[in-house]
């Protein structure tokens, strides 16, 4: 169970989108780190993710664990968040 | 006596609406109450805050007798109230399942819903498909200063909703007939429809060569709308000569001060009006013809070169990034072991009417054999394909 979630984005990026419309149909709040207007919030999401894309979505859960979650993969996502 | 059932949702919440009629189609009685509505928003938000285990806040959230759930399952909802059937989650036959959401099944799904028809789509990437991920999109009729891909496949959503498609956001792994219907397995459980739509587009094909799998999304890439942003003031590679190539080397001049391109060719197969545009961006592109990619190497983190013959002579060209845009391959996969035949490169063959081996089911876009692999005849092999099935639909009900 998610106590938040934040997601990486970009502009362009349309996987981001999608990740942004499945949490909101689960009726799931988010905060969104936009790297276009935030570069240097660049750094932190690749050091969470290992990778050098969006979208990435970190869950904090309620014990304080995180999940990182690299692209759009409900495979994972759904998991992460349940 | 009846259970007191109380569904809290919201109209844009596709779950919601499954679950709804889920229960209708069970017969149980319940009261809806819409979150959107001030008043029953805070009501659902007290609820969820001070009874939930775990502070769950989401819809639909279902109250059975006093006792809640946030996105209840088949099994909770199974064990609570007196369903007389054992049925999946989607007991409906549509009336079409179109597999896909980009621009071939979205317009398809603009006439067939027009129509009345009941349809919906399955997505597993994104909604608009290969469209919604290209930079801009300049040769698409009635946009005369072109569009961005991904202003237009939202575009093209909007108005497939607007007349009540339903896009569900799963995989479709695997599609038959049986009884006269096409039954399709998905992510969700089995779908079953009157007719299907096959639109799954393309996916742009992998180089195979030593590196790539190994720093993929640490410096390999195939999307430069997603990762060009990552590249501000580095030095990139891109990997291709077509159309595709070329407009996102130049768009990934925003971000990166210096390109390599490397063409496999000796020329670009890329359109003479890309080609003259390209030549705008020499400052920052180098264009390296008759060059093959053979390694992508890194310092086990990162990517730092790429590995190339040029002329028939190794070279190294140092860099942050690849990006590879080398062509395309049919997202057919899921068709193996069924009756839809494919051609030698694995593209749906389909008659005169768009239909494929297996009948009731159709295909469009750029999935079909013969495709031409542009938006804007997807778009059109969508709307022929909506008519096609609106006449087996017809033929089936005589």
């Amino acid at each position: 169970m998610a106590k938040n979630i934040t997601i990486f984005t970009t502009n362009t990026c349309a996987y981001c989108g999608m990740v942004k419309k499945w949490l909101s149909a689960k009726g799931m709040n988010y905060e969104e780190v936009n790297l276009d207007e935030q570069p240097d919030r660049q750094k932190e999401a690749f050091e969470m993710s290992g990778s050098l894309t969006v979208p990435v979505t970190v869950i904090t859960k309620h014990d304080d664990t995180r999940e990182v979650v690299v692209g759009y993969n409900l495979a994972k996502l759904a998991p992460a968040v349940a | 006596m009846a259970k007191e059932v109380i569904v809290y949702g919201a109209d844009w919440c596709p779950s919601c609406k499954r679950l709804i009629e889920k229960l209708n189609t069970e017969g149980i009685a319940f009261e809806y109450r819409d979150v959107e509505q001030a008043e029953i928003g805070n009501e659902h938000l007290g609820i969820a805050g001070n009874n939930i285990p775990e502070g769950k806040r989401g819809i639909p959230t279902i109250v059975v007798d006093g006792e809640m759930q946030v996105y209840p399952d088949d099994e909770w909802l199974k064990s609570r109230l007196d369903f007389t059937s054992d049925q999946t989650p989607d007991t409906k036959v549509h009336d079409v399942v179109m597999v896909g959401a980009g621009p071939a099944s979205l317009a398809a799904a603009i006439y067939t819903t027009r129509e009345d028809l009941d349809t919906v789509l399955y997505e597993k990437g994104v909604v608009g498909g290969l469209a919604s991920i290209t930079d801009w999109v300049d040769n698409y009729p009635g946009y005369p200063d072109g569009i961005s891909g991904m202003d237009l496949g939202e575009n093209l959503r909007k108005q497939a909703e607007r007349f009540g498609a339903q896009i569900e956001l799963g995989e479709v792994t695997g599609i038959k007939t049986a009884d006269g219907l096409v039954e399709l397995e998905t992510t969700d459980g089995p779908v079953k429809a009157k007719a299907a739509l096959v639109a799954t587009g393309s996916d742009y094909k992998r180089l195979g060569v030593p590196g790539e799998d190994d720093y993929y999304a640490r410096g390999v890439h195939f999307c430069a709308t997603c990762d060009g942003a990552f590249y501000r003031d580095k030095r990139l590679v891109v990997v291709g000569g077509g159309n595709s190539a070329v407009q996102e080397a130049m768009f990934l001049t925003k971000f990166a001060t210096k390109i390599d391109m490397l063409v496999r060719g000796d020329k670009m197969r890329a359109s003479e009006v890309l080609q003259h545009d390209l030549e705008k961006f020499k400052d920052k592109i180098t264009v390296h013809f008759n060059t093959s990619t053979d390694e992508i190497v890194g310092d086990g983190k990162l990517v730092t070169g790429v590995k190339g013959t040029k002329n028939g002579k190794q070279e190294l060209f140092e860099t942050d990034g690849v990006f590879v845009f080398i062509g395309l391959k049919p997202n057919t996969g899921f068709l193996a072991g069924t009756s839809v035949e494919l051609d030698d490169i694995g593209l749906i063959k389909t008659n005169d009417k768009l239909e494929t081996a297996i009948p009731g089911v159709f295909a469009a876009g750029d999935v079909r054999s013969g495709a031409t692999m542009q938006i804007a005849s997807a778009i059109g092999e969508g709307a022929t394909a909506a008519l096609r099935i609106r006449e087996y639909l017809e033929e089936l009900a005589r």
